[in-house]
């Protein structure tokens, strides 16, 4: 009997008892979306990560003062407070001499909270940077309107102000922002770009920012200082690996800092395959332990078709001694039990990954970016496929093991 | 050779010509300490074409010869010839190769598939023979029309009459061509009139040259056969030619 025979044959015994199957695979159903949705959000949440790593351009890196080696614990983090020194101008002039296989590299400031104001409407709470001119290219900002700014305006530290849509939404309700004036601290700002709108991620406003150029943003927020001190943003050169870049500006940092030979870097650079890579340290776990809970569910489901079949095998003792009787062999009716258990756990598994694929566009639609990529739903009904197969080794056992006289004996 | 004792020799060394040969069977089940035999040293042999009815009271051993003869049991001891294969020594699924190519079962229930329609019932025996769809299709059609159910292919079981089921039952039997058909009590659930018609086919049957083996408690209708071998208490009593 060949395998286009038994599954058609699956399909109507299946199909045979509409209601009962469908209430058999309601575990298998439920467990299945609930795992696919789970996995939609992680994967939403790591395909924003590395969207926003593209964003930034994938093959940007940041030097900055700790590395996240340092984050390990309270020691380490004292050590590192004491070991590394602030980056300063004075080593960013460096590099940007002497490096060969960078294209472009600049500093940032920041982030600082501050409530900023336009006449009688504030916005609070919003988050104050300062970048060089030349940031601009090196993380290929939308500009929605207007412009960023210059370098003679950094070099002036000229009071103008690069904002999110919500600013500008907020703070100029009837229009006008470029060109309009905002007031930080007491110190008025003019408008001379607008961003793309970015929307919110995870409750997050990307629209609720102010960037100004850093040497204003040192004199009038206290100092390059501290949490204010500049960190920088690299862009190889095309054609350069990222890890060649990075290797090289590493050099030319323990060149300037001292750092003597075998001694560890006293200043951090973070890769996106650092980001990442964090990333998967911090969410791996937590991963595997919320999708445990759902394939929980899904075990269940399997005993509940292992035990619909048992039933199955019973009630059909007789159709078994008759196939038996006609010549089936013990192989024949082992696999077309197998393939009954199997392909009405495939249907399950199928039922709860278009559940899951509704519910996925909701949660899109009004919370949080998910997504199911087509190898996991490929996976979904391969591992529900096998889990009825493996659910319907002991029933398919027994009912190929039947003994025709006795089975045919049966009501 | 025809006439046999239970208790005799078989004449025949071998299989020969003899498409049935059972040599010295013995057919025992084991009862907690005591050793039932069920079937104690029988032989006999069934040539091409022969009509035979198998009767006995129930309890004589009738129906484990009808297992054994349809190769749905082993014997304890004996051999057992169909059609040149030594049987009485194989495997589950060789036994599962014989009763799909050698023979074919008629039962006193039908013992019909109820969700299938009649014609995918008398396709079973060729898909486990591994046929191919089309050449299945037709083969069992004809088969069908063969005892003239030829309109009613696409019924199923509980659309059809009786008679009309157990002439389902018997394509299905013939439609593989066996060696023999193998008809266990064909009439014990039809009314007379139905019966009769049922036995008018299998003398149709018989003088198309199949070879038909009839097991029954009812003398009436083992009186229709060639040959008539009585059972009892595990013994061949008679084995006697009636036509």
């Amino acid at each position: 009997m060949n395998i286009l025979e038994t599954l058609k044959l699956a399909f109507s015994a299946i199909w045979a008892h509409k209601l009962r199957s469908f209430l058999t695979l309601l575990g298998m159903i439920i467990g299945m979306t609930a795992f696919m949705v789970v996995l939609s959000l992680l994967q939403g949440f790591n395909g924003y990560v590395d969207e926003k790593i593209a964003g930034i351009g994938s093959n940007t890196f940041n030097v900055q003062r700790f590395n996240f080696e340092d984050f390990k614990d309270t020691d380490t983090i004292n050590a590192a407070q004491r070991r590394n020194t602030e980056l300063s101008f004075a080593e960013l002039d460096f590099i940007r001499q002497r490096a060969q296989l960078i294209e472009m590299i600049g500093a940032k400031a920041g982030n600082t909270s501050s409530a900023v104001r336009n006449g009688d409407q504030t916005l609070q709470d919003v988050g104050i940077t300062g970048a060089e001119p030349v940031i601009r290219d090196i993380e290929n900002l939308d500009i929605a309107e207007g412009r960023y700014f210059t370098d003679i305006e950094n070099d002036n530290a000229m009071r103008v102000a690069y904002i999110g849509r919500d600013i500008a939404t907020n703070l100029f309700p009837y229009g006008g922002a470029i060109g309009g004036e905002i007031s930080i601290r007491g110190i008025p700002y003019r408008v001379i770009g607008i961003q793309t709108a970015k929307g919110t991620v995870f409750g997050f406003p990307q629209d609720n920012f102010v960037q100004i150029p850093i040497k204003t943003f040192g004199e009038n927020f206290g100092g390059l200082r501290r949490q204010r001190a500049p960190f920088f943003i690299a862009r190889p050169k095309d054609g350069v690996k990222t890890a060649d870049a990075v290797d090289e500006v590493r050099t030319l940092m323990r060149i300037i800092r001292k750092v003597p030979a075998g001694e560890k870097d006293n200043f951090g650079i973070v890769t996106p395959d650092a980001i990442s890579g964090l990333r998967d340290s911090l969410f791996g776990t937590i991963s595997t332990v919320i999708l445990f809970v759902p394939a929980i569910a899904l075990v269940v489901g399997a005993i509940v078709i292992m035990n619909i079949m048992l039933v199955a095998v019973t009630e059909r003792t007789k159709e078994i001694g008759i196939r038996k009787s006609l010549g089936a062999r013990q192989k024949d009716i082992l696999q077309q039990f197998l393939l009954e258990s199997g392909m009405l756990s495939a249907i399950g598994g199928l039922i709860g990954l278009i559940l899951a694929i509704i519910i996925g566009q909701v949660i899109t639609a009004f919370v949080f970016p998910t997504r199911i990529p087509w190898w996991s739903a490929v996976i979904a009904i391969g591992v529900s496929a096998v889990v009825g197969i493996l659910a319907g080794l002991f029933p398919a056992w027994k009912a190929a093991r039947l003994d025709p006289i006795e089975a045919l004996r049966a009501d | 050779m025809d006439e046999q004792n239970g208790n005799g020799k078989s004449a025949a060394s071998g299989p020969g010509e003899a498409l049935i040969s059972m040599k010295n069977i013995w057919k025992t089940y084991q009862m907690g300490t005591e050793e039932l035999h069920a079937l104690r040293d029988v032989s006999f042999e069934v040539r091409r074409n022969e009509y035979l009815a198998i009767i006995g009271p129930s309890g004589s051993g009738k129906s484990t010869l009808m297992n054994l003869i349809g190769c749905l049991d082993s014997p304890t001891k004996g051999e057992y010839w169909i059609n040149g294969n030594l049987v009485s020594d194989m495997s589950d699924d060789e036994l599962a190769r014989i009763r799909n190519k050698e023979i074919g079962f008629v039962f006193q229930t039908f013992n019909l598939l109820a969700r299938a329609t009649a014609l995918h019932n008398v396709e079973l025996p060729l898909i486990y023979a591994g046929m191919r769809a089309a050449e299945r299709h037709d083969q069992a059609l004809a088969s069908l029309t063969a005892v003239e159910l030829g309109d009613r292919v696409t019924h199923r079981p509980n659309e059809l009459s009786g008679g009309q089921r157990q002439r389902v039952a018997i394509a299905r039997a013939l439609v593989n061509n066996p060696s023999i058909l193998l008809a266990d009590e064909p009439t014990g659930a039809l009314d007379s009139k139905t019966s009769i018609e049922i036995m008018h086919l299998f003398e149709k049957l018989h003088s198309d040259g199949n070879t038909i083996i009839l097991v029954t408690h009812e003398p009436e209708i083992a009186e229709r056969a060639h040959r008539v071998i009585t059972i009892r208490d595990g013994r061949i009593e008679k084995d006697e030619r009636i036509k």
